[in-house]
Parts: structure tokens; C-alpha cells; sequence
């Protein structure tokens, strides 16, 4: 079944473009720097990443998933979930999957299962034409940090490969209620769209901080960014433990409500 | 003895306070029949049809495959084959391999499908290894009844499967219904085309309103009711007559003549009563039709 599903969504013209973005924009990113030279020193994390990219080329993965881990790789991964159910509704290719003697749990089990592979990938890709591009343009050197630490090569690779788990990991709540829409409507755009809503919601409340940080930290999106941490004199691992435990209630809780929904669904489309 | 390939009893569908798709109905299909589930458009046949093979879930009631209670992928279903209201494909992908990824999301290996068979029943040539949004409605439909056939089904359920073909397909997919229940397979087919039901079927029930209003072969169906009409050379007169004879239902102008609806009277009777009321009678029709009985049918099972 697994195969199967890998099959259909691997030729898609939607996952070329989600995968196509996610190999290219480093690389874009580091003719830009390259061409462009480093920009200024604003204070921020994600400016520094970029500032530091020029100073090695491990640096240039860190900056393509700092400036696309909020928005761009989050909406390519809303794609590959909210779009899973929801795109053989459209095409009418659900009712015949299941007048097969298969399993309704079965169908979505592989549908999470390929979903997941390409989300991984994805962000894969980023760390792999960013390291490749990057090395390519800025050299193989040890690894300045924004907290002025430098890296080994070797350490800076092993945490910007928890930094990327974590970063796929941190998604998951968000694409486990893509994936719940996805089942309960036949329009992927609304289940894409829902999913994306809820993630830019969460952003802006836990932005503002007239709201108790009590709720703010409970933002399915609040320790996004956390992943930054690896990267100090001492990494801070407890906001990362934090953050991935964080996103089980959330994970749990929308992967329940797909699998209800999906048992209960009278298939019309 | 085996269990009937369809068995349904009681079967209900409402899908809010308002609409009773499906009301408490039963019906029996037997081995061997090309039965026609005959209704007008929201009768509730694709709603039937989808409960059936557990694409629904019924409110109330049940159906049974061949013995086995039907729920969503029940195993029976490797035995039935099934078009539903239209073909679906992956746009993007062959109608090879189409055929393919659908037989395998079944767990089943390809050597065990009946790929040859389908193939010529699909008579698309090299399209087969086209992309699907490159075909023509006509050869999804193909394509649909290919992958229906895939497993060598003992029961297929098709839904309304002339829909949008032209006459010529038309004429090819009934030849095709037949031939696929002379290799010994069930046949389900639902129709609010009269003339497809009456042409291809040994067995029909005409549903309206979520139930059977009348079942049977299609022969006893088209005796419930009988239609001529008579071209005369007085209208008035012949309406005098036919209006004093017993047995005479209703008497319609229609074109030059009139179109007289009778029970329990013959039309020699009819015609030799014209003559000697002193109706001249140029022209007598049979319209002893499946229609008409349909027509009846649905007047009288009307709330």
C-alpha cells in the first residue's frame, strides 16, 4: 500500500514544485550572499545566520532553514499532508480505493507514511543543497555562531542534523491537523488553507504579549524556533525536549480526530 | 445452497432531518441476473450502490454480498467489481498504471488480475500508456469497466455506466454487460434510461422516494401497464368510444393520433370497438413499454 501511495504523489506536479523550492532556495540563497556579500548586523538570530554564512559554508543550511522554517517549509508540508485524502476526493480515486478490501485505518496509515517521507525530504533537501552550495561557495572552515562560539566542523554538523529533525519534528502538529482537514473535506486547498491558518494564528497570539504566557507557550508553534539553542557555548536541550514533547498532544489529538472522522465518513465524492 | 449474491433488507439512509435518501429497502439479486435498479434521478440507486459496497454507512438495515455482512473493506469485496456514478483516475499517471496501482491497493499481486481481459474490454491501444487527463470521457468510462473487471469479479455494480456516452458506446457497453453475464457473473446495474434497463436486464425494481415500488423480471414489470396508439380519422368520435369502453385508463392526444392507455383489455378489442362506433383506424402501435409500466409504477407508489 505504502508503494502504492509513494507511487501516485512522487509524479505529481505538486511535489516536484514542494521539493523543487526546498532543493533551490539555498541555493539561490548562496549565489545571493555570494554576489551580494553578508547583510548588516540588525541583532536578530535569523540576520546572523545569514551575516555568518559567508564565514563558512556549514553556516548556509543553519540560514535556508532559519528564513524558511517559519513560513515556507511549513506551507510545503501542509501540501503533502492537507492535499493526502483530500486530492483523491478530487480526483473521485478515493471511492475506488475503498471498494478494494483494505482497511480505511490501513489507507490512512500509508497516506501519514508517504506524507511523512516527503516532509522529511523536503527538509532534507534544504540541509543538502544548502551544505553543498554552501561549502561549495564559502569553503569547508569551523563554524562561527551568532553566540560568537565556534564550532567544529564535525560537532556543527551533528547539530544541524538534530536541528533539522527537530525542525521536521516541530511540524507535526500542525500537519497532523492538515491531515485531519484533509480527511474531511474533498477541496485539498481548504485543508491546506485550515492547516496554514491555524500555524499563522498561532504565530501572531503567541506574538503578542499582552496575552498570559501561560497560553502563549501553549501556541502549537511556540518552540519553533528553539532549534537556534544547538547553537550556544552550551546547547540548550531542554527547550528542545520541551518543544517535541510539546507537539505530541497535538499530533495525538489530530491523528485521533482524522482516524474517527475517516471510520464514521460516508464516501460521496 | 449458496447465498444470493445480494441480499438486502431494510436498508436506510438519511442524511439529515430532511432527506431520507434511502427508506427500509429490500431487494434480493440472484446468480446469473442482470438486475436493473431502475429509479428517476434521486430516487437513492447511488446511494444503495454505495452502501453496498460500504462506501456509505447505512442509518438502519443492512446488505449482504454473497452471504457476508458488507462494512468498509470487508474481504467479499475481492469478488465484486464496481463503477460508481464515474470513472476516477490519477490525472497524472497512465491508464496502465492506473490499472496497476488500483489492483495493488487491493494487496494483491498483478499476476492475479486479469489484466489481459481488461485490457480488451478498456480497447484503448497504445492511449493505455497515455496519461488519463489526456482521454476522452468515453475512455475512462472503458477504462472504469476494465478496472471494474480486473479481478474477474462474480458480482459487478455499475452505476448509471452508459452516462455521458454516445449511441454507438452506448450500444458496445450494453453488448459488453451482456457478454460479461455470460461468462457467468452477477450484473447490478442501475439506470433512469428505461430503454437500457429493458434492453440488457432479465430482473429490474423500480425504486423512487428510497424504495422498491414494484420488482420483478423485466417482462412481468412491462405487463403492469400497456400503451397504443391509434391514428384515426376522427379524433372527437374515437373519444366518445374509447371514453365509454372499460379498461380504457386514460386517452391522450399525441401527434395525429391518440395514445390510449388500457388494463385489462385487449387492443383488438379496442380497435374492433372503434370500427363499430364508426372510427375509421388507420394505425395501431404497440407502446408496450417499459416506460410506461415505470411511468405507472412511480404514479402509483407517489405518497
Amino acid at each position: 500500500m505504502i508503494a502504492v501511495e509513494f507511487r501516485k504523489q512522487i509524479k505529481r506536479l505538486r511535489t516536484y514544485i514542494g521539493l523543487g523550492i526546498c532543493a533551490g532556495l539555498p541555493i539561490i540563497i548562496t549565489i545571493a550572499l555570494k554576489a551580494g556579500g553578508p547583510p548588516r548586523d540588525h541583532g536578530d538570530t535569523e540576520a546572523a545566520f545569514f551575516r555568518l554564512a559567508t564565514k563558512s559554508g556549514i553556516n548556509m543550511p543553519l540560514a535556508a532553514l532559519s528564513v524558511m522554517s517559519l513560513f515556507l517549509l511549513p506551507v510545503v508540508v501542509m501540501l503533502f499532508f492537507g492535499e493526502s485524502v483530500s486530492g483523491e476526493a478530487g480526483w473521485g480515486t478515493l471511492r475506488y480505493l475503498l471498494v478494494r478490501p483494505v482497511k480505511r485505518a490501513r489507507l490512512l496509515a500509508a497516506k501519514i507514511g508517504v506524507a511523512s517521507v516527503l516532509a522529511i525530504s523536503g527538509v532534507a533537501l534544504v540541509i543538502l543543497t544548502g551544505l553543498a552550495a554552501g561549502v561549495l561557495a564559502f569553503g569547508w572552515h569551523p563554524v562561527p555562531t551568532p553566540s560568537l562560539v565556534v564550532f567544529s566542523q564535525g560537532e556543527a554538523l551533528s547539530h544541524l542534523l538534530i536541528a533539522a529533525g527537530y525542525v521536521v519534528w516541530s511540524f507535526s502538529g500542525a500537519a497532523a491537523l492538515a491531515f485531519a482537514l484533509s480527511t474531511m473535506t474533498d477541496v485539498p486547498v481548504g485543508a491546506v488553507g485550515g492547516s496554514m491558518g491555524f500555524v499563522i494564528v498561532s504565530q501572531i497570539l503567541d506574538g503578542i504579549t499582552a496575552i498570559p504566557k501561560g497560553v502563549r507557550n501553549w501556541m502549537p508553534t511556540h518552540f519553533w524556533r528553539v532549534w537556534d539553542g544547538l547553537f550556544q557555548l552550551h546547547a540548550d536541550y531542554g527547550n528542545l525536549i520541551r518543544g517535541t514533547l510539546h507537539q505530541l498532544p497535538y499530533v495525538v489529538g489530530f491523528a485521533l480526530l482524522a482516524w474517527w472522522w475517516f471510520k464514521r465518513k460516508d464516501i460521496l465524492s | 445452497m449458496p447465498a444470493p449474491p445480494i441480499q438486502i433488507e431494510r436498508l436506510s439512509k438519511r442524511f439529515s432531518e430532511d432527506v431520507l435518501a434511502v427508506d427500509r429497502l429490500d431487494l434480493t439479486v440472484e446468480e446469473g441476473q442482470i438486475f436493473g435498479l431502475l429509479g428517476p434521478n434521486g430516487a437513492g440507486k447511488t446511494t444503495t450502490l454505495r452502501m453496498l459496497v460500504g462506501l456509505v454507512h447505512p442509518t438502519e438495515g443492512g446488505s449482504k454480498l454473497f452471504g457476508e455482512t458488507v462494512r468498509p473493506g470487508v474481504d467479499v469485496l475481492r469478488r465484486v467489481g464496481t463503477l460508481v456514478e464515474s470513472p476516477g483516475f490519477v490525472p497524472h499517471l497512465s491508464g496502465m498504471a492506473n490499472l496497476e496501482l488500483f489492483w495493488r491497493a487491493g494487496g494483491q499481486k498483478m499476476s492475479e488480475a486479469d489484466l489481459d481481459g481488461a485490457l480488451e474490454v478498456a480497447d484503448l491501444g497504445n492511449a493505455i500508456e497515455r496519461k488519463v487527463k489526456t482521454y476522452s470521457h468515453g475512455m475512462k468510462q472503458r477504462l472504469g469497466i476494465a478496472q471494474a473487471l480486473l479481478g474477474k469479479p462474480d458480482l459487478l455494480i455499475l452505476d448509471e455506466p452508459t452516462t455521458g456516452l454516445d449511441p454507438q458506446q452506448m450500444r458496445e457497453m450494453r453488448d459488453l454487460v451482456r457478454s460479461i453475464a455470460e461468462r457467468g457473473a452477477t450484473v447490478l446495474l442501475s439506470s433512469h434510461l428505461l430503454g437500457e434497463v429493458e434492453q440488457v436486464c432479465s430482473h429490474a425494481a423500480v425504486v423512487n422516494r428510497g424504495h422498491v415500488v414494484a420488482t420483478g423480471t423485466v417482462a412481468e414489470l412491462m405487463g403492469s401497464a400497456t400503451t397504443v396508439y391509434l391514428e384515426i380519422d376522427d379524433l372527437a368520435r374515437a373519444r366518445e368510444v374509447l371514453g365509454k369502453l372499460k379498461g380504457v385508463r386514460a386517452v391522450n392526444e399525441e401527434g395525429q393520433g391518440l395514445s390510449v392507455e388500457l388494463e385489462g383489455i385487449d387492443r383488438k378489442d379496442v380497435v374492433a370497438k372503434l370500427v363499430r362506433g364508426g372510427v375509421g383506424v388507420e394505425t395501431v402501435m404497440s407502446r408496450h413499454r417499459l416506460e410506461d409500466a415505470f411511468l405507472t409504477m412511480l404514479e402509483d407508489g407517489a405518497p
